[in-house]
């Protein structure tokens, strides 16, 4: 009985992954259609894709016994033999119902949210218009519409898991042959053998890189995945406020760790709606401006040596330089320079937000600072570019991947850590002269700019007391902000596989896991992000 | 009794008693017991996964005063907790009978620091005693109580207390 009950649950699963995507393509297929129908292009080929996926999606609801799903997809598959801006309405509406439905599945469907809809839709389905009848080669195209559905496993994401976990286990044993291997050879010289073990080390580098970069691949999702349900959020925030907004997006194929596209929705929708809410103005201001009313969003993604670059750049009215300047006095922050890059960067500061009213979606107490804290959480970093009149833009640079790190391993006072090497800029050897102290506070002069030094023990609370001066200082920069840390000795660089950090341990700030070094020590792996954000001791 | 043996036996027994839902007579206490400063305590057997030996710990900066830091078990990351410092007691040096009491509380693992690892014991039930007024304070409620057997003391320890798991 219970057997029983596990399997439908699992049937149900089953039924979610697949038909989810199915609906919200379905879902997406109608914001275009609408916008094809308005500027009255042919939209002939969207439609016919959009209906043999819906037929799928009827035909596995009506398997599992979802009466509304089954119910909606079937009005909808009406719908799209009508025309003109009343049905495309309902059909995006319903393909959101849709969605919801879909993802819902577990609970069996509600019917009670389904039938006002069905009503109206089939008031304007006329009672000629019989259900369409079902050409054998929709459903095919739809099969052919998908990604190469013949050779795809589906495989549970913990295995994936678990098979990165052995693989970093992998990685940690080579390190330490590695390790164990240059000790032999310091001390035994040329003894036989060990050219060739020196060659089977290199061999097997070689081969845990192609393993890691396959286990890596299979984790790695198209960020259309996150992508893909914009468009209908965006109109429906763009249809709230009053404007007209189209979303161009590009790059969708590119790939991303699932780790870090489960944490990059929420905030990229919060750029988003900000865009449309603060930066595009209304249709009237538009046209006063000689803008064409409908305002472009362009959405692009793009990786880059191991990283991805995001970029969300809209057409509207640009950040308001003077407000923000107004409200940074307000809050007491001392603004040094009057570079428009610096006055923009204020609008990632806590508590900062200039738009005078709440809006129901963006605002609200949320500000660009949570946004910058998510991205700074995944490893990444946040940039903002403005111009009055012309449109503001969002940069975001991120890890392709959170389980595997690059990183600089150094030393303070014996200990060692690992700091992630996208936000180091530079490791410079520390001569004691170019140190210099203003109001306590080391400095030194780096690259044209005075910047601030910090000591690697204090900052890490290592309690070395009395020590030689510190050989070295690395530069951490990220978001227009730099600070060097001292540190006695730089070991070297390694991809470190992420641990995360037990709640045991408490939320230290400057730490952000911990990972197993090549001698089978523990470091932990600083959190470069935070540092920056330290409120300068020592 | 080698020392090792009665490791092996208390990570033995502690999976058994795990796995078979604590069969065991009524009115037995199955308690792994250690040495801390000068005082013998207690802790279920079946919230022990293994004895280690301390191997290199690494200081986690910004811990709470109480973690001593963390150590690789077979490639995971084990915090682990000075269980003297948890308990106000004096802190002390590593000696060679020092020992890590791996527990496994409300879900987690977690490494215990202790003097040295006594012995796996069956206490009977009826010596044990809620933990005298005297010795109740605010932040005591980890001691759940007391066991008087044998001409011995042993305090009996709330593990997810002790090491404020829910805090």
């Amino acid at each position: 009985m219970s057997a029983d009950d596990n399997a439908f649950r699992e049937l149900l699963d089953d039924y979610v992954v697949e038909c989810l995507p199915l609906a919200e393509r379905v879902a997406d297929a109608f914001v275009e259609l609408e916008r094809r129908w308005r500027a009255g292009e042919p939209a002939e080929e969207l439609l016919a894709s959009a209906r043999g996926t819906l037929h799928t999606v009827k035909g596995n609801s009506a398997m599992m016994g979802l009466g509304p799903m089954q119910e909606l997809a079937h009005a909808l598959e009406d719908l799209t033999l009508r025309r003109g801006e009343a049905a495309a309405a309902l059909l995006v509406e319903g393909a959101g119902l849709l969605v919801e439905q879909v993802r819902a599945a577990a609970t069996g469907g509600d019917p009670t949210l389904t039938a006002a809809f069905l009503t109206r839709a089939r008031s304007v389905v006329a009672a000629e218009a019989s259900g369409p009848a079902e050409a054998p080669e929709r459903r095919r195209a739809d099969r052919r519409g998908g990604d190469g559905a013949g050779n795809v496993v589906r495989v549970d994401f913990r295995r994936l898991d678990t098979l990165l976990e052995v693989l970093g286990e992998g990685l940690i044993e080579h390190s330490a042959v590695v390790e164990a291997f240059r000790r032999v050879s310091r001390r035994g010289g040329a003894a036989e053998g060990v050219a060739d073990l020196d060659r089977s080390i290199v061999a097997l580098e070689k081969t845990m890189k192609r393993l890691e970069s396959v286990v890596m691949g299979i984790r790695l999702l198209p960020i259309s995945t996150v992508f893909g349900r914009f468009p209908r959020l965006l109109r429906e925030i763009a249809r709230g406020q009053g404007k007209r907004v189209r979303l161009a997006i590009s790059g969708g194929e590119t790939a991303l760790d699932k780790a870090v596209l489960d944490r990059l929705g929420e905030p990229l929708l919060h750029l988003l709606s900000n865009a449309v809410v603060h930066g595009i103005e209304s249709p009237d201001d538009r046209r006063r401006a000689g803008k064409p009313e409908e305002a472009v969003l362009e959405l692009s993604a793009a990786s880059h040596s191991g990283r991805v670059v995001i970029r969300l750049a809209d057409d509207g009215r640009g950040l308001d330089e003077a407000k923000i300047l107004a409200k940074a006095e307000a809050m007491g922050l001392e603004v040094r320079s009057a570079d428009p890059a610096q006055v923009h960067s204020l609008i990632f500061l806590p508590g900062f937000s200039t738009a005078e009213e709440v809006s129901q979606l963006a605002g609200r107490g949320v500000g660009l600072d949570v946004v910058a804290g998510a991205i700074h959480g995944l490893g990444g970093t946040i940039e903002v570019d403005s111009r009055p009149g012309l449109g503001t833009g969002f940069v975001l640079d991120l890890p392709l991947t959170l389980a595997i790190v690059r990183s600089l391993i150094v030393e303070v006072d014996q200990e060692r850590y690992a700091v992630p090497i996208s936000l180091v800029a530079e490791t410079v050897r520390a001569e004691p002269e170019a140190i210099h102290e203003i109001n306590r506070r080391g400095v030194t002069l780096w690259r044209g700019d005075l910047i601030h030094v910090s000591d690697g023990g204090t900052l890490l609370g290592t309690g070395g007391g009395d020590r030689p001066p510190r050989r070295f200082y690395i530069v951490i920069s990220a978001g227009g902000k730099r600070r060097a840390v001292l540190v006695d000795r730089l070991v070297g660089h390694q991809d470190v596989v992420v641990k995360g950090l037990d709640a045991t341990l408490g939320r230290p700030e400057v730490v952000s896991g911990t990972t197993i070094l090549g001698d089978g020590r523990i470091a932990c792996i600083l959190d470069p992000m935070r540092i920056l954000d330290q409120r300068v001791p020592a | 009794m080698s020392g090792d043996a009665l490791l092996r036996f208390a990570d033995a027994l502690g999976r058994e008693a795990a796995a078979v839902a604590l069969p065991a007579p009524a009115g037995e206490l199955h308690l792994v017991t250690f040495a801390l400063d000068r005082e013998e305590y207690g802790v279920p057997v079946a919230q022990v996964r293994e004895v280690i030996r301390v191997g290199e710990i690494t200081r986690v900066p910004q811990a709470p005063p109480h973690v001593r830091g963390v150590t690789n078990l077979r490639g995971r990351i084990l915090p682990v907790v000075e269980l003297r410092s948890r308990l106000g007691l004096a802190p002390a040096a590593l000696t060679p009978r020092s020992r890590i009491v791996v527990v496994e509380v409300s879900d987690r693992v977690v490494g215990l620091l202790v003097d040295a690892v006594l012995q796996v014991a069956k206490v009977p039930m009826e010596t044990v005693a809620p933990p005298p007024d005297e010795v109740r304070s605010a932040d005591s409620d980890y001691l759940s109580g007391v066991a008087r057997w044998n001409g011995r003391l042993i305090i009996l320890l709330e593990l997810d207390k002790a090491l404020l798991l829910h805090e």
